[in-house]
C-alpha cells in the first residue's frame, strides 16, 4: 500500500507542477508589457527558481524513499546554496541603485503587476542599466553581456571581472559555471527530477504459511535484472527459501506483507540498480570475475557491488533440528 | 642510513579493522520468521575482543527477550534473540560503543 501512495503522490505531484507551469505561463502572459528581451529571460529564470522550491517543498513533505529524499537533497542543497548567493547579491545591488531608478519604474508598469514579481522584476530591471553603465566603457563587449545577462549574479559577476585584473572568487566561478550549464542544456533544469517509477508488488498468500509475488517477472523486466539475481537476494534478506513456480510467480516460504516485499526491493534497487554516484536507474549488472559490477549507461561509472550473502541461517523448527544433526 | 622512527608496525592495527572504511567488519542484522507471528533475530559479525555472553545477557534483560549464543564454523559467534528485536539491538549496539552507525546493517523486510 505505501507504494501505492507514493505512486498516487507523485501522480499528484506531477499534476501540481503542471499547474504551477500554467500559472506562471498565465503571469507571464498577463504581465502587460515586458520591455526588453533580457527582462523575459530573467522572468523565465525566476519562474524556473519558484518551480524548483515548489518541488523540493513537496518531495520533502512526503516521501517515503529514504535514498532518493537524501539524492534530492543534495541536489537541491546545491541549488539553495546558489539560490541563497543570488539573494546576498541582488539586494546589494538593489540597495545601491534603488534610489536613482525606483521611482521611474514604479511609473511605468511595475503598479499593474502582482507584488512579487513586482520586486523580482525591480531587481532584475535595474541590473541590466547598472551593468550597461559599468561596462560602457568596454563597447565591444555588449553584446556578449546582454547574452549572458539572464540573471543578476552572472552580471554582477562580469561587471567585477571585466574592470579590474582581480583573480575570480570562488562563488563567482561557481555562479557562473552553472549558469553556462543552465544554457548549454536547458531541460536540465525541467526534466532534473526524473523519478524512476515502477509497480508495487503484488503479493498473495498461498495457503497460511507462504506468500506468492504475483508480478515477479514483471517487476525483474522492469528492473532490467536477471530474475535469479532477485531472487536470491529477496530470499537472502528475508533469510527463507522460496522459488518461481510455472506462471512465473515467487513462492516465498514465511508470511509477507506487500509493504515488506517493497522495502526489500527498494534496498535491492539502492544497491544494484541505481548508480552509486549519479543515481539514475539506467544500468547494468554485468559479471566479472566472480564479481559483480555496475556500469552505469549515463555517467559510465563502473563500480562493484557486494555479492549477495545469506549469512548465518538459525536453524528453527524441529524438522529442520533433526536434520540439522543428522548431517553433523 | 634511514632510520626508522616508527615504532609500531603500520598496519598493526589493519587486523583488528578498527576503522570504518572497511567493510570487513560489519554486523549484520538478520530476521528469520518461525512458526506463526514468532521471529529470530540473529546478530552477526560482533567482533572477538567482546564477550557475546555478557551481551546477550545485556540484551535479555534489556529488551525482555530470550537469547543465546550459537557458534558457527564460518561465522563465528551469533546471537540469537527471540522477536523482532533488530532496531532495539541496533541500537544497543551504536549506543555501546560496540559499532558505529554504518557498520550495523539490518537486513530483512
Amino acid at each position: 500500500m505505501a507504494d501505492l501512495e507514493g505512486l498516487d503522490l507523485n501522480k499528484k505531484k506531477k499534476k501540481k507542477k503542471v499547474v504551477l507551469d500554467l500559472g506562471d505561463e498565465e503571469e507571464k502572459s498577463t504581465t502587460p508589457a515586458a520591455p526588453t528581451a533580457n527582462d523575459s529571460n530573467e522572468l523565465d529564470l525566476s519562474s524556473m527558481k519558484k518551480k524548483k522550491k515548489k518541488k523540493t517543498a513537496f518531495i520533502l513533505d512526503g516521501d517515503e524513499n529514504n535514498h532518493v529524499k537524501e539524492e534530492n537533497n543534495s541536489h537541491t542543497g546545491v541549488e539553495e546554496e546558489e539560490l541563497d548567493l543570488t539573494k546576498k547579491k541582488k539586494p546589494k545591488s538593489k540597495v545601491l541603485i534603488l534610489d536613482e531608478n525606483d521611482e521611474n519604474k514604479d511609473a511605468t508598469n511595475d503598479s499593474e503587476e502582482l507584488v512579487l514579481t513586482g520586486k523580482k522584476k525591480k531587481k532584475h530591471k535595474i541590473l541590466p542599466d547598472d551593468s550597461e553603465k559599468k561596462v560602457s566603457f568596454a563597447d565591444g563587449e555588449e553584446a556578449d553581456v546582454a547574452d549572458l545577462i539572464q540573471d543578476g549574479q552572472v552580471d554582477v559577476g562580469l561587471k567585477t571581472w571585466s574592470g579590474s585584473d582581480r583573480d575570480y572568487t570562488y562563488d563567482e566561478l561557481l555562479t557562473h559555471v552553472f549558469e553556462i550549464m543552465r544554457q548549454k542544456n536547458p531541460e536540465m533544469i525541467a526534466g532534473e527530477k526524473k523519478r524512476f517509477i515502477m509497480k508495487p508488488p503484488q503479493c498473495a498468500r498461498v495457503g497460511t504459511k507462504k506468500t506468492s509475488f504475483l508480478n515477479f517477472a514483471e517487476i525483474c523486466q522492469t528492473l532490467r535484472r536477471q530474475p535469479k539475481h532477485i531472487l536470491a537476494f529477496i530470499l537472502a534478506e528475508l533469510g527463507t527459501s522460496g522459488s518461481v513456480d510455472g506462471n512465473n510467480q515467487l513462492i516465498i516460504k514465511g508470511r509477507f506483507q506487500q509493504k515488506q516485499l517493497e522495502s526489500v526491493l527498494r534496498r535491492y534497487i539502492r544497491e544494484y540498480v541505481t548508480c552509486h554516484t549519479c543515481r539514475s536507474p539506467d544500468t547494468n549488472l554485468e559479471r566479472d570475475v566472480r564479481l559483480y559490477f555496475l556500469r552505469c549507461n549515463v555517467c559510465q561509472s563502473r563500480c562493484s557491488v557486494a555479492a549477495i550473502k545469506s549469512g548465518f541461517q538459525a536453524v528453527t523448527g524441529k524438522r529442520a533440528r533433526i536434520r540439522a544433526k543428522a548431517m553433523s | 642510513k634511514y632510520l626508522n622512527l616508527q615504532t609500531f608496525h603500520p598496519f598493526a592495527d589493519a587486523s583488528k579493522g578498527n576503522d570504518t572504511g572497511s567493510q570487513g567488519n560489519v554486523i549484520h542484522i538478520r530476521i528469520q520468521q518461525r512458526n506463526g507471528r514468532k521471529t529470530l533475530t540473529t546478530v552477526q559479525g560482533i567482533s572477538d575482543d567482546y564477550d557475546k555472553k555478557r551481551i546477550v545477557r545485556v540484551c535479555k534483560k534489556e529488551f525482555a527477550c530470550n537469547g543465546t549464543v550459537v557458534d558457527h564454523s564460518e561465522y563465528g559467534e551469533v546471537l540469537q534473540l527471540q522477536g523482532d528485536q533488530r532496531n532495539n539491538i541496533a541500537g544497543f549496539l551504536v549506543n555501546v560503543g560496540l559499532a558505529k552507525k554504518e557498520q550495523v546493517k539490518i537486513h530483512g523486510f
